[in-house]
């Protein structure tokens, strides 16, 4: 076994506990005032060290969105959130770039270590290059040299803005739409960093490019803005994890995400979303609005998002799919584990535009606690999207009497050469099984967990290997005391 | 008295592929009152005008009690007749007694099944007025209630809300073979409020020109140990448009609950479209619920295996448009109206392009 393969298995051995990552690095923080106005989309901008041209598309953003009402379709309640008493950009204080990670503060390291991020040679091995988000300001890249070599960009959103303004002039904000949404308009304005991905044409990324986000300070919200752009005849993976401390205010985190595919270009695009969901009374925990997108822009390109909820009091994200090239692809495997008072409204678009277009979904929901669990999804055909095809399949499972599972799927078919074909089943863990297993000596919370991994297995399989492990011992313990 | 409520537009997430407030326009339903004729009426069962005073305490009973929609509560206010029917306790009605509605704008009927009744009901519409219909239905224990509905085609707007709650071993079963209009939309709200409460619906819509059909149905699993099964079936030629919106509702601790749903739409015309949106909404663990929905073309397997058998495509395609919309006839259970479903849906089928 790999030194990193048995790091990941020491991490995940660890993870056998409640939230562990509700723990609160004591750094000395620099903040924005608190509140949200013109001054604070400048103070940001001015922080950042932005040119004008950003100021002016933030403040735009920022006017658009003070026309703009708070959606509340989505099958979520919660108290009305007061944008004026949060705070909107928090750096931890005296970070000039690092050169190496021996100047990086040990306070943060030793966070990152808890974390289970392997940030120092074992990275080597593991093949993963991380750009860790520290509280809206990255700071330490690695790997960089490696993907240089490449023609890889891969660096903070602010470094992008810097040092390559024409790509990121190109590409911001052409999936997702400064006016697309009241929280992607938000981030608009007041996103703090986030991580620019360029994959030149031809190119196979060298290694998995991976971010880890955290929230740290208390009442920040994180507006992470990410843009991935694939051109002609690349691939990337990209793998994002999420972890927030302890809280117990509920914190505001608005991310944006765009991925772009041009020509022959492939996109796989990974999250393991674990912010904290709350205690078991739903005190506290994240507020997870997010818009990703993804643009199938060139001929025979694909984007493929999988992701595993298992985090976050409420989440309310959409990750989608516009297949405007021909004979381009779509893919969308999801897992939402809502336990406690946990809300999660997540599922996806897959808009068919080209010819020949195809679509695949799998959703996984599974309920338990008090939560309440929602697939809401979109497939639809346009005219011109000769001999589309979509597969669907969602399946909800119900642990418990109190919880609840949902299903809203959309489908439109314009085109009568396109086959859409939705599947959907919703039920508890079969008596049977269990029993099965007790019988085998299995105790009844392990057998929970390993009937659910089997339940989710479909979309597991699609986790890169690193985060398929640890994904699989995060859904058991997102269950724990769901039982019994 | 004026009535403050507003038309619904596509803005309104219910309504989506049904702008009723733009297919109206300005001139919006009116306020006239449109009629609903009953016959025949075999003896035993009670039958009152709802324009009529003095109403009997049955109809106070259940009259206004089940509408649940926008529309169907300007129905309520704004219609001033109508027809109230009831089938007293222990009364089987073999054949079918027709509701025939007619005339422009608003009108209101109420059937109240009581204990271990049984009846046939007919529904037809008039294709030539604009009208909101609004029918209340109510089933009680042990009694059985079979519903078919044929809306032909028509040129103007016309919507209806059907309102069922179904008690203790009630049966329903409901056949809605729609046509299409300039906008139809039928929306059944069903509420399953007594243990082995069973409701079956099946429809058929064959639409041609620029034909629009709306089938939206919300099933409430009030209590556990219920049934609802729903197949419905669209064939959408020319430029129509084929919408199934049905929610299906399992409320918190209604254990046993049984739950199915499909709906498949065939495309036949370059710029015909189908939306179709089966929705769960589940508050109790141990229930079985399932839906399947699906679009597409003519299995293109099937056409060869009947093309090489001999059979020309266009009535190889014929027949496989008639198969696939068959499975939704065939739980019709009066013969005589089965007949009358599939005569209709045959010469719909000839004006799609096939």
């Amino acid at each position: 076994m790999s030194s990193a393969a048995l790091e990941t298995k020491e991490t995940v051995a660890g993870l056998g506990e409640k939230y562990k990552y509700g723990f609160v690095t004591d750094i000395e923080m620099e903040r924005a005032p608190k509140g949200l106005s013109e001054d604070t989309v400048r103070y940001i901008s001015a922080k950042k060290g932005e040119q004008e041209w950003m100021l002016e598309w933030r403040l735009a953003a920022f006017r658009r969105w003070l026309s703009m009402k708070e959606p509340n379709w989505a099958r979520v309640r919660y108290p009305a959130i007061d944008y004026q008493n949060a705070y909107y950009y928090a750096a931890p204080k005296n970070t000039p770039l690092k050169q190496s990670l021996d100047e990086v503060d040990p306070k943060l390291l030793e966070t990152y270590k808890k974390l289970g991020i392997p940030l120092h040679e074992q990275m080597a091995l593991a093949g993963v290059a991380v750009d860790a988000v520290f509280d809206s300001v990255s700071v330490a890249t690695t790997f960089k040299e490696k993907l240089n070599e490449a023609g890889v960009i891969f660096c903070p959103m602010s470094e992008a803005i810097r040092d390559y303004p024409e790509l990121v002039k190109k590409y911001l904000g052409s999936v997702v739409p400064v006016t697309d949404n009241f929280f992607a308009t938000l981030n608009s304005a007041v996103f703090s960093d986030g991580t620019f991905v360029y994959v030149p044409k031809g190119v196979r990324c060298p290694m998995e490019l991976s971010t880890y986000f955290r929230i740290n300070a208390s009442e920040t919200g994180q507006f992470e803005r990410t843009i991935i752009v694939a051109d002609e005849g690349s691939y990337v993976s990209y793998l994002e994890g999420c972890t927030a401390p302890k809280r117990d205010e509920n914190q505001l985190h608005a991310a944006v995400v765009e991925l772009v595919a041009l020509d022959n270009a492939e996109i796989k695009y990974s999250t393991v979303q674990n912010w904290y969901p709350g205690d078991e009374n739903g005190l506290g925990g994240i507020y997870n609005f997010v818009t990703k997108r993804g643009d199938c822009r060139g001929v025979r390109s694909k984007i493929s998002w999988t992701q595993v909820e298992t985090g976050s009091a409420i989440t309310w994200k959409y990750p989608s799919c516009i297949l405007r090239g021909d004979e381009s692809v779509g893919e969308f495997y999801s897992i939402a584990i809502a336990n406690n008072f946990q809300q999660a409204d997540t599922g996806t678009k897959m808009i068919h535009l080209g010819k020949n277009t195809r679509s695949r979904i799998i959703a996984k929901g599974i309920s338990a606690g008090k939560a309440q669990n929602t697939y809401r999804g979109l497939v639809s055909v346009y005219g011109k999207a000769e001999n589309a095809r979509n597969f669907t399949q969602c399946d909800s499972l119900l642990i418990g009497r109190d919880c609840g599972a949902h299903t809203v799927p959309y489908i439109e078919s314009r085109n009568p050469s396109a086959r859409i074909e939705h599947e959907a089943t919703t039920s508890k863990i079969a008596e049977d099984q269990l029993f099965y297993c007790l019988q085998r000596g299995i105790a009844q919370e392990e057998a929970v967990a390993l009937i659910v991994n089997g339940f989710c297995k479909e979309v597991l399989q699609q986790l890169p290997m690193e985060f398929a492990v640890e994904a699989q011992k995060l859904v058991g313990i997102s269950l724990e005391g769901s039982v019994g | 008295m004026t009535v403050a409520l507003a038309l619904p537009t596509r803005r309104v997430e219910e309504w989506k592929y049904s702008d009723l407030a733009r297919a109206l326009g300005d001139v919006g339903f009116g306020d006239d009152s449109a009629e609903v004729l009953a016959g025949p009426v075999p003896a035993g069962v009670e039958v009152f005008a709802l324009d009529e005073p003095n109403r009997p305490d049955w109809v106070k009973a259940h009259y206004g009690k089940l509408s649940a929609n926008v529309v169907s509560a300007i129905s309520l206010a704004k219609a001033r007749g109508g027809i109230a029917l009831r089938i007293p306790k222990g009364k089987i009605i073999e054949d079918p007694v027709t509701l025939d509605f007619a005339g422009k704008g608003h009108v209101r009927a109420l059937l109240v099944l009581e204990e271990g009744a049984a009846l046939t009901l007919f529904e037809r519409c008039d294709a030539a007025e604009t009208r909101n219909a609004g029918l209340e239905i109510v089933v009680a224990p042990n009694a059985r209630l079979d519903h078919v509905r044929i809306s032909p085609v028509s040129g103007v707007v016309q919507v209806e809300e059907v309102s069922i709650t179904l008690a203790r071993d009630a049966f329903y079963h409901g056949h809605f073979a729609n046509f299409g209009a300039r906008l139809s939309r039928i929306e059944l709200a069903i509420t399953l409020d007594g243990e082995g409460a069973e409701a079956h619906l099946s429809g058929v819509s064959v639409l041609s020109g620029d034909a629009h059909a709306d089938v939206t149905t919300h099933v409430t699993h009030a209590v556990g140990r219920t049934l609802s099964t729903q197949l419905f079936k669209k064939v959408v030629g020319g430029n129509g448009q084929a919408v199934y919106q049905g929610k299906v509702t399992v409320a918190h601790g209604a254990d046993g609950a049984d739950s199915r749903q499909t709906a498949k739409a065939l495309l036949l015309g370059m710029r015909a479209e189908a939306d179709l949106k089966p929705e769960l909404e589940i508050f109790a663990d141990d229930v079985k619920c399932a839906h399947g929905a699906a679009v597409g073309d003519l299995d293109s397997d099937s056409l060869f295996y009947l093309r090489a058998r001999g059979i020309p495509e266009k009535e190889a395609r014929h027949l496989l448009i008639h198969a696939f919309l068959e499975d939704a006839l065939t739980d019709v259970t009066n013969a005589d109206l089965r007949e009358q479903v599939r005569g209709a849906v045959s010469t719909a089928l000839d004006q799609v392009a096939t």
